[in-house]
């Protein structure tokens, strides 16, 4: 790692990375402050979600637990919410970090240094590491925080469940994103597909739990190996699924950054 | 010893030709002149020896050493300038130096900095998206000269710069060169290879067509002629005038041949005005190179 570069790199994707977790933060707060107007509603709540349609519940993952303890609503936001915007962020951060030299003309530059175009690429998915770290951890503390300000008798461990899977899923797209930046080309806006996939795998995932005919879908999004949701209230977390992610993810770093290594820069 | 050497190298882009069996080689301490038309492969032969695009066949190498194996070696004996210049928008020109120079490990890159952007009339505190491109250019000179290079790659290294600004970088060039730094000069104004360089390869369509001293260049070099003379009457003009075209007492035409005889036919006349001026590189090719 070269750290000139990194800490250049650093101080390049502040300004984005400061916005994003902004956004984040303050969304899992405001989530979290609602929470106390909702359980004095308490019976009311009960009432108003056994009149919504079955399926549409279960596609969003409430049931009755959603409205009786804190854990139980922050789950709702942050599977639908909260894990999409992070990995939103970070996908469409790991698809750019390398291949943005190539679309503003600064490859040429950068690569022309005497560094090693291994130390270039892995230099920047180190900071793309690093970035991920910083909004994974302030929204993980914000959100013990909120918890601890605006909730009692919290399930820690469906809280630590649901953020170890939910770290898994956010890397897994980000790696999804490092993947597709060195197959795409460099001029393209990765935006409309990242939210796409993003968007497209919860939503697999939510139909698929709804509708029984299609519960097979369920099978082609990540969201379905590492569940966000509660059930009753309860959430363990899958390790196999963890190790799996984990390994999938590694591999499509490797494959991106091995991409980047052979491609020409025609700046 | 061979600075760049490089053996059949071709590099295509898909179907599209690039370069084409490009062999040359650079001496040490030599200006190496690399002539072509816009489009001709200048360009791709040299991001070829730098290690950002792969040859499809044949190889370059740099002080001896493969660019593709040992690069990130043997660029920090090398300073680059590109022809298009490209730099991250958001920075100053100041830093972007000390970027480069950090990344060099530079200890008095500052100081260095600072004495090469009093000589370019640089300010380093505009930001980049500011500068115009000739400031962009001697902000790409001076990265390009700060570290002291042994060798020197210049693509296109004019474009943009004003003709003191010109003069001003030639004669740091020479003085470099003078102290044993080898240049890479490419261009497609002739004039500049004529001043600067010992030998040059021109080439053309992607393949090298020629390597020559100047001094032979120079030779075969055709001018166009301009003359308005004293009277109408149609003159046997010199040999190695062709393509005449008459307007009354005007004439024009292209001049192959030693400068010397064009001279002594030219104090033969009752010569009311004269042009010398430069071909453009086409000409040449389809006068002196085609194969």
């Amino acid at each position: 790692m070269n750290t000139v570069l990194f800490s250049k790199e650093l101080k390049r994707n502040r300004k984005n990375t400061l916005i994003w977790t902004s956004i984040v933060l303050a969304f899992t707060l405001m989530i979290l402050s609602i929470y106390p107007s909702f359980s004095h509603m308490g019976e009311d709540m009960v009432k108003l979600m056994s009149s919504l349609p079955e399926e549409f519940a279960k596609a969003f993952g409430m049931d009755e637990a959603t409205w009786s303890s804190i854990i139980g609503f922050y789950a709702t936001y942050y599977g639908i919410y909260v894990t999409l915007l992070m990995g939103i962020y970070t996908a469409s951060t790991g698809a750019t970090i390398i291949g943005k030299e190539e679309r503003d003309g600064t490859a040429e530059f950068l690569l022309t240094r005497p560094i090693s175009r291994g130390i270039v690429a892995g230099t920047k998915l180190a900071v793309l590491g690093a970035l991920f770290i910083i909004i994974y951890l302030a929204q993980t503390l914000v959100a013990v925080i909120g918890m601890n300000l605006f909730g009692s008798e919290i399930a820690w461990d469906a809280m630590a469940a649901m953020h170890v899977h939910g770290f898994f899923l956010i890397a897994f797209f980000t790696a999804a994103g490092v993947l597709m930046g060195s197959f795409l080309s460099v001029k393209l806006n990765y935006m409309g597909p990242i939210v796409g996939m993003i968007f497209g795998s919860y939503f697999l995932n939510a139909i698929a739990s709804a509708t029984e005919s299609v519960e097979w879908l369920a099978y082609l999004s990540p969201y379905h190996y590492l569940p966000l949701t509660l059930d009753q209230g309860a959430l363990e977390p899958n390790l196999v699924a963890c190790g799996a992610f984990a390994v999938l993810t590694a591999l499509m770093v490797w494959v991106g950054y091995s991409r980047y290594l052979k491609r020409d820069i025609l700046g | 010893m061979n600075i760049i050497e490089t053996h059949s190298l071709s590099k295509f882009y898909g179907k599209e030709r690039g370069i084409t069996d490009v062999t040359i080689s650079v001496k040490q301490g030599e200006v190496f002149g690399f002539i072509g038309p816009n489009g001709a492969g200048k360009s791709t032969t040299i991001r070829t020896l730098l290690g950002l695009l792969a040859p499809n066949s044949g190889e370059a190498m740099l002080f001896g050493q493969s660019i593709l194996e040992n690069g990130h070696e043997l660029r920090r004996r090398i300073g680059y300038l590109p022809s298009e210049v490209d730099y991250y928008a958001e920075m100053t020109s100041r830093e972007l130096l000390e970027y480069h120079a950090n990344l060099y490990g530079l200890e008095n890159g500052g100081e260095k900095i600072r004495e090469l952007a009093h000589y370019f009339e640089l300010n380093l505190d505009r930001p980049i998206s500011d500068l115009s491109f000739g400031d962009k250019k001697k902000c790409a000179i001076i990265q390009t000269v700060v570290h002291e290079p042994e060798l020197l790659i210049l693509d296109e290294p004019t474009s943009g710069l004003d003709p003191l600004m010109q003069n001003r970088f030639f004669e740091l060039l020479e003085s470099r060169n003078s102290k044993g730094t080898t240049i890479f000069f490419s261009s497609h104004i002739l004039s500049e290879i004529q001043r600067l360089c010992d030998r040059a390869a021109i080439i053309r369509g992607g393949e090298i067509t020629a390597v020559e001293d100047i001094t032979t260049l120079l030779a075969k070099q055709m001018k166009k002629v301009r003359l308005v003379l004293a009277s109408d009457t149609k003159l046997e003009l010199p040999e190695g005038a062709q393509n005449q075209q008459w307007l009354g007492n005007k004439v024009l035409f292209d001049y192959v041949g030693p400068t010397k005889d064009l001279l002594q036919w030219l104090g033969r006349q009752e010569v009311v005005d004269l042009t010398l001026s430069e071909p453009d590189l086409e000409s040449i090719f389809m006068n002196y190179y085609r194969r």
